[in-house]
């Protein structure tokens, strides 16, 4: 046995041990976001709740009406986000792409604001595809602003071009929501990027699309590697570069849409998580990709655990959480990954 | 001045040196034109709204005042005062934008892009809403604290001894303001309904709804800053000429910068506070002004005054005629406007305007 199939041993090992944390982590944060809350509630409850339901305990209501579906968004939205952004930061070679700020989120939320403005559809059957339209749109109008600009799609101008989108969209909103208070104080609290207020039907709505395109992510994750080496490496080895970087658009534009179609937009997430687990696990995106879906994951039902019990029995936003958590760690990458 | 001056050229001269400034004419006549416009304009915004006026009507209204006429009330309490704030703001803001411009030598910068708007707004949405009691006029200053904690923090945080990059400011600016906005979206859905509605009519840029007061409040802060910019107008030029050249020139960088952006950031904190974060008119006033005026700084940033006052103004009537009888924000409308011109300045070859 040679040197470099040793240190690949012992890395992936280090790997499983971490992903087997990570799960452990995911298992008993969610027990933990069952269990906490305004009422708070035992461990006993919980288990009765599941192996005997009873129509007529109110504990049994409050686990499976709100808080199982909450648990689930925060799983399934922290997963998917922090899929989105590993994959774009790998295809871009961009540390700081991510669906907020290369203005995936603002066109998705832009497009479900006016689909429910406009037309009245806010059913979880239609969203995420309109969501998409949205997003890929979105994205699709920064990346050629970008192109265009001198210097090309460098991370500068895809950022200022994100921005830009960005702020054109959040502007169309607000004059959505004052011509129309009524209609749009519903989405007052969605658009701030919120895990509150879904039923179950709503998870079972998306998350099929949700993992169908997670599991493209994983299927597609060896080839990411070989692209984050720069597309020269990446043909040079047989790849089909423009191929894969549609199929893999497509997955961060899935993710990121049913991600905002069942939570609003959710910043952050996606620019910070992928950052960690490289941290953590290195460059090799058949790791980097499971390993941020739980991460991921474990970041938002903390979060949103934190969120409910800071200033109890009333809850800070998920937003301005994950906000306040995301922003000093962006910064610190425009200092350290820009220099 | 010792240079010899094109025949278009000329210079003005007062303080013994202190103020120089030379212009060439086409700036002469464009500060002509635009102030022209503005008036044209003003007469317009004066007799444009729900309440029907002839023009015979308005200037009667105007020479000869009678309190308690339903048209001198419009007029009077409603218009005027509305009219004016619309260009006090359009002026105090492009001239935010102009200065961080010069400093950052970056043509990107804008008080609404880099967060400075978005702090002012942050400490007044909150006090909106967690102290719906308190009076309007402690908006200010809470909106000076916002803005100045924030470009504070942005200074500090791209400051770097190693290579100063205009970029820098920016993306660090955008980055602050992606949080802010976050935190302020995220605080509206705390408060009441009709509470929420007021920030957010407030957020959205909104000049209708200003009294005489704060026009009063605009006026005696631009009249305190404008003759502090013209002071400094001075050591902008140089500043222009980058870091390295400025040192060189003999000017305390560190003194002058901070300075400026004091400056800067006090203008669109002001402004702010009255009507609201408005958006890009700092970004593209100076480019259009930078345009007409290629050189120096006192006419660019005369020109680039008087085009934001009549940019907002034409905003603000838009607003209101647009969709008709229900009004359109301001700041929104700039900053549907502002976005295309921000991605063209973005597509063209030049970023930095000194170098």
């Amino acid at each position: 046995m040679n040197t470099s199939t040793l240190v690949l041993k012992q890395s992936s090992k280090k790997y499983q041990w971490a992903m087997a944390l990570l799960y452990c982590a995911v298992s008993v944060l969610f027990l933990a976001h069952l269990a906490i809350g305004a009422k708070a509630l035992t461990i006993e409850q919980l288990l009765a709740a599941f192996s005997a339901f009873d129509r007529n305990n109110f504990d049994h209501i409050i686990i499976w009406n709100i808080r199982l579906p909450r648990a689930l968004i925060a799983i399934s939205v922290g997963a998917s986000l922090a899929v989105a952004g590993a994959i774009m930061q790998g295809v871009t070679k961009n540390p700081l792409a991510s669906p907020s700020i290369l203005g995936l989120l603002a066109g998705a939320a832009f497009a479900i604001v006016v689909a429910l403005g406009w037309f009245g559809i806010d059913s979880p059957l239609y969203t995420p595809w309109i969501a998409a339209l949205g997003a890929s749109s979105a994205a699709l109008l920064v990346g050629f602003i970008a192109h265009a600009a001198p210097g090309g799609a460098t991370p500068h101008n895809l950022t200022l071009a994100g921005a830009a989108v960005s702020a054109f969209l959040a502007a169309i909103v607000t004059v959505f929501q004052l011509s129309n208070e009524d209609d749009f104080d519903d989405l007052r609290e969605w658009l701030s990027g919120s895990l509150a207020g879904n039923n179950i039907e709503v998870v079972i709505a998306i998350a099929p699309w949700m993992i169908l395109a997670m599991l493209a992510a994983i299927l597609l994750s060896n080839k990411i590697t070989l692209l984050a080496m720069g597309d020269e490496t990446a043909k040079g080895l047989g790849l089909s570069t423009t191929r894969l970087k549609i199929q893999l658009m497509l997955t961060v534009v899935m993710l990121t849409a049913c991600s905002v179609a069942m939570a609003g937009p959710v910043g952050f997430i996606g620019l910070v998580i992928p950052h960690i687990s490289r941290f953590f696990i290195g460059a090799d995106y058949r790791k980097v990709i499971p390993f941020s879906a739980l991460l991921g994951a474990c970041f938002l039902l903390g979060v949103d655990i934190i969120a409910r019990v800071v200033i109890s029995p009333a809850e800070i936003s998920t937003g301005i959480a994950t906000a306040i958590i995301g922003a000093p760690i962006f910064v610190y990458l425009i200092k350290a990954k820009l220099a | 001045m010792s240079r010899p001056l094109n025949s278009d050229q000329f210079t003005l001269q007062f303080f013994q040196q202190r103020l120089a400034l030379r212009v060439n004419k086409t700036v002469i006549y464009a500060l002509a034109l635009v102030t022209l416009l503005l008036f044209a304009l003003m007469l317009w915004s004066l007799f444009v709204g729900s309440y029907q006026l002839s023009i015979a009507q308005v200037i009667a209204t105007l020479t000869n005042p009678q309190p308690g006429s339903p048209s001198s009330d419009v007029i009077w309490l409603f218009r005027f005062p509305r009219t004016l704030a619309a260009i006090l703001v359009g002026i105090m803001m492009a001239l935010s934008g102009a200065v961080l411009q010069n400093i950052t030598r970056n043509s990107l910068a804008d008080p609404s892009l880099v967060g400075i708007s978005q702090g002012a707004a942050l400490a007044v949405v909150v006090a909106i809403i967690a102290f719906p009691d308190l009076d309007k006029s402690y908006r200010s200053v809470l909106a000076f604290a916002g803005s100045t904690s924030v470009a504070a923090l942005i200074m500090l945080l791209s400051h770097s001894k190693h290579n100063h990059k205009p970029m820098r400011f920016i993306l660090l600016g955008i980055a602050l303001s992606a949080f802010l906005s976050a935190v302020t979206t995220a605080y509206l859905t705390y408060g009441q309904l009709y509470q929420a509605s007021a920030a957010l009519g407030w957020l959205a840029g909104n000049i209708d709804g200003v009294n005489w007061l704060d026009v009063k409040i605009l006026c005696y802060s631009s009249l305190c800053l404008l003759p502090i910019l013209l002071i400094q107008s001075r050591a902008m030029a140089v500043v222009r000429l980058g870091d390295t050249n400025a040192i060189a020139l003999g000017v305390n960088l560190d003194w002058m910068k901070y300075s400026l952006v004091a400056t800067s950031v006090a203008l669109a904190a002001t402004a702010t506070s009255v009507v609201g974060p408005i958006g890009f008119i700092g970004l593209i006033a100076p480019h259009a002004a930078r345009r007409v005026c290629t050189s120096g700084v006192m006419g660019h940033l005369l020109l680039s005054a008087l085009i934001g006052g009549l940019l907002l103004l034409v905003a603000d009537v838009l607003g209101r005629r647009l969709i008709a009888p229900s009004q359109l924000p301001a700041g929104v409308l700039t900053q549907i406007i502002g976005v295309p011109i921000f991605v063209y300045l973005l597509l063209r070859k030049k970023t930095l305007p000194s170098s």
